[in-house]
């Protein structure tokens, strides 16, 4: 059964197409990626998935329903967990869920009940009766989360949720979303973090201007760039590398360069030797060489050798 | 309506928690009060600074009109030139001034009188005992002289016996029934300022949850946008009627201040300004793309016509020109109701002012909700 089904979705702005006649299908009890470079048209998308914005063209089905035309139905539903917070900073942790949560009518002890469940959930119950103006990033964070669950979506759309907080709430948000989907929810999953997607995500989408470009599990994903070798070079220096030359190698189709982690990492066909050039390269420009590592396609040379840029820029 | 309520009840909760919110809805009209009753109670102690310019001469009855003026018990009566009169009116230096044109005695006497007029900067509101007892006591001669006739001696005969009367008393009641009305006046002046800024400040929190973001979660929900600015609305209304209530109670049950108007006529009144002032707030939340901006609109709304309209001192020490563009306010018309609630005017004569009243309210919720229906789409909320 999909719980949401995109069909031929268009999204103009005036002349500017943000989403391009996307097809789409999420299974039920699935954790979905949704990837993409900036202005790919992820957020257009959830948006109007979640009814923010018009459709220009195309339909959306949730649970088999139209969700334009069993609006009610579709929004009950859903919840939606947006990338900026969304709460109410001068009301307590409860009073914020309780409120959210009664927005989809519940009322009385079942509120309560939902309440105190989404608050033990995210971790914040011994927290309630503080205001989020005394929270961490990390627990603004998981408050934003519990509101958008308290009322048991079936279908629940997490936007970077995990974006500049600690490793110790990245976790704890992570282990959450396993949960609420092991718990019947299906989650449909946006983030920058390639790590994250290939650690909980079943299945992935990978759209770019508007279009899906590939869509699949990791594996099949991964080996469908079989022809893509991904180098990993350690070395120190003191001044920063030039990128550039090595660009123009051939073979090579991406350089990445971490200065601080003193990591270079070059992506390239695989069929072309050119490791000794790139070697020289570095070694010309008096960059002292640690180690040379090829590691096996992960999902960012995927999304890389896809849409020819890094997913963090 | 379930929806309406539960967005109601968190905007209730949440405006009360705030401190700033009780001095705007509760504090600032009871103030309002209380300046107006240092304004108009203490200072001058009650009296009426009357300035008379006589053109008439000295005939009898001219004289006794004079002195009727005289012996009201909290007029300060200066005989003096027109030119020195309208300064010092102008100065404040006067409240009143009552000019005997030429002519006046001898018009009395005929049965016909004229040429008695009330200069004032005050607004009406000041002058009106005056007027009502000069009128009252000048229509009596002239009847006396219009059953006299011609006849002198018989003339003479009832008005000896008219002008001995002494109005020493009913002169002070009205007195204190004009202050009480000043009071009241200005409390209302204050109040409908107040109210426009509270109904604004109560608008904003949709822009304001817009830009916390609050806005696009609700909507995420079943929770359709109209039901949300509805939910506000009727917020609004609440507190509008909560702060008229308060008001009028605090002046007539804690101040002892008697508005001399007719309770329900002018809660009805306050009402449908209320009404006006809420939808005004939504035209500037509509227009306002930030609340920097709905801030910055409202203050440069607001404050400029509420002193055109005559909500901080009385509007007619202003030219006239200025005073026309007032008819284009919702306050103006307001204080004209209250104005011609206290000068006794029937309520059925009152029908075009609250029509109006209606109609500022109608016009400003229809631009709001076509500026509303507009901007719908350019929503970004992931
Ligand atoms: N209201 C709007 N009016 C005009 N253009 C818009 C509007 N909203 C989005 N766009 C454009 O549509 C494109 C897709 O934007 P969208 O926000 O969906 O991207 P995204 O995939 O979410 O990117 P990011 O990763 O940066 O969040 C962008 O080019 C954006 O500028
Ligand atoms: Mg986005």
């Amino acid at each position: 059964m999909n719980v949401l089904e995109i069909h031929e979705l268009t999204r103009k702005f005036g002349d500017f197409v943000a989403v391009d006649n996307m097809n789409l299908k999420v299974r039920e009890g699935e954790i979905f990626g949704f990837l993409g470079p900036n202005g790919a048209g992820k957020s257009t998308t959830i948006n109007m998935i979640s009814s923010l914005l018009r459709i220009t063209k195309g339909e959306i089905l949730l649970l088999g329903k139209n969700i334009t035309k069993h609006s009610r139905f579709a929004k009950m539903n859903i919840g939606i967990v947006p990338q900026d917070l969304a709460i109410y900073e001068e009301m307590t942790a409860y009073e914020n869920i309780y409120f959210f949560a009664g927005l989809y009518g519940l009322r009385g002890n079942e509120l309560k009940e939902r309440t105190a469940e989404a608050l033990e959930f995210v971790g914040l119950s011994d927290r309630a009766k503080e205001l989020p103006k005394n929270f961490s990033g990390g627990m603004k964070r998981r408050l934003n989360i519990a509101c958008a669950i308290a009322h048991k979506p079936k279908l629940i759309i997490m936007d970077e949720p995990t974006v500049g907080i600690d490793p110790q709430s990245r976790n704890y948000i992570l282990n959450s979303v396993r949960k609420l989907n092991e718990m019947g929810s299906t989650i449909i999953y946006t983030s920058h973090y390639m790590e994250e997607v290939e650690e909980i995500c079943s299945r992935i989408a990978i759209v770019d201007h508007g279009k899906l470009i590939a869509e699949g599990t990791k594996e099949q994903l991964k080996s469908s760039i079989t022809d893509t070798k991904d180098i990993w070079i350690s070395y120190k220096s003191e001044q920063p590398l030039d990128t550039e030359r090595i660009r123009q190698i051939p073979g090579v189709t991406q350089v990445l360069d971490d200065e601080q982690e003193q990591l270079l990492r070059v992506w390239s066909k695989a069929e072309i030797n050119n490791l000794n050039l790139i070697l020289q390269q570095l070694i010309q420009n008096q960059v002292e060489i640690r180690s040379v590592d090829e590691k096996a396609a992960t999902l960012e040379t995927v999304f890389l050798t896809l849409t020819g840029r890094n997913l963090r820029d | 309506m379930k929806d309406i309520l539960w967005l109601a009840r968190r905007t209730l909760i949440a405006t009360f928690r705030k401190k700033s919110s009780w001095i705007m809805f509760i504090l600032l009209p009871v103030a309002g009060i209380l300046v107006s009753m240092m304004i108009y109670g203490g200072g001058t102690g009650g009296t009426l600074r009357v300035g008379i310019v006589n053109e008439d001469g000295d005939s009898r009855i001219t004289k006794d009109t004079l002195s009727f003026i005289q012996g009201m018990e909290q007029a300060e009566v200066t005989v003096l030139d027109e030119e020195s009169m309208k300064q010092k009116i102008a100065a404040s230096e006067l409240d009143t001034g009552v000019i005997l044109e030429k002519g006046f005695a001898d018009s009395v006497r005929s049965g016909h009188p004229e040429g008695l007029t009330l200069v004032s900067l005050k607004g009406a509101q000041v002058t009106a005992y005056l007027k009502s007892m000069l009128n009252n006591y000048v229509d009596n001669i002239a009847a006396i002289g219009l059953s006299a006739g011609a006849d002198q001696t018989v003339f003479d005969k009832i008005y000896n016996g008219y002008s001995q009367k002494s109005f020493g008393m009913d002169a002070s009641v009205v007195e204190d029934t004009s202050k009480a009305k000043n009071m009241t006046y200005q409390s209302l002046g204050f109040l409908i300022a107040f109210m426009m800024f509270s109904a604004c400040n109560l608008t904003e929190l949709i822009i304001k949850e817009k830009e916390n973001r609050t806005f696009l979660r609700i909507l995420t929900s079943p929770i359709s946008a109209r039901n949300y600015v509805l939910s506000n609305v009727m917020v609004n209304i609440l507190l509008v009627m909560l702060q008229i209530a308060l008001t009028l109670f605090m002046l007539k049950q804690v101040f002892g201040i008697n508005s001399g108007i007719p309770a329900g006529e002018l809660v009805l009144a306050l009402m449908l300004y209320g009404l006006a002032a809420i939808s005004l707030s939504l035209v500037i939340v509509a227009f306002a793309k930030n609340s920097g901006m709905a801030g910055a609109l409202q203050n440069l709304i607001i404050t400029p016509t509420c002193l055109l309209a005559g909500c901080y001192f009385p509007v007619d020490i202003m030219p006239d020109s200025v005073r026309k563009i007032a008819a284009f306010l919702p306050q103006h018309w307001l204080l004209q109701t209250v104005d011609d609630l206290q000068n006794g005017t029937a309520f059925g004569q009152l029908y075009l002012n609250l029509f109006i009243l209606l109609a500022f309210a109608a016009a400003f919720a229809f631009i709001a909700i076509y500026r509303f229906s507009r901007n719908n789409d350019t929503r970004t909320f992931v």
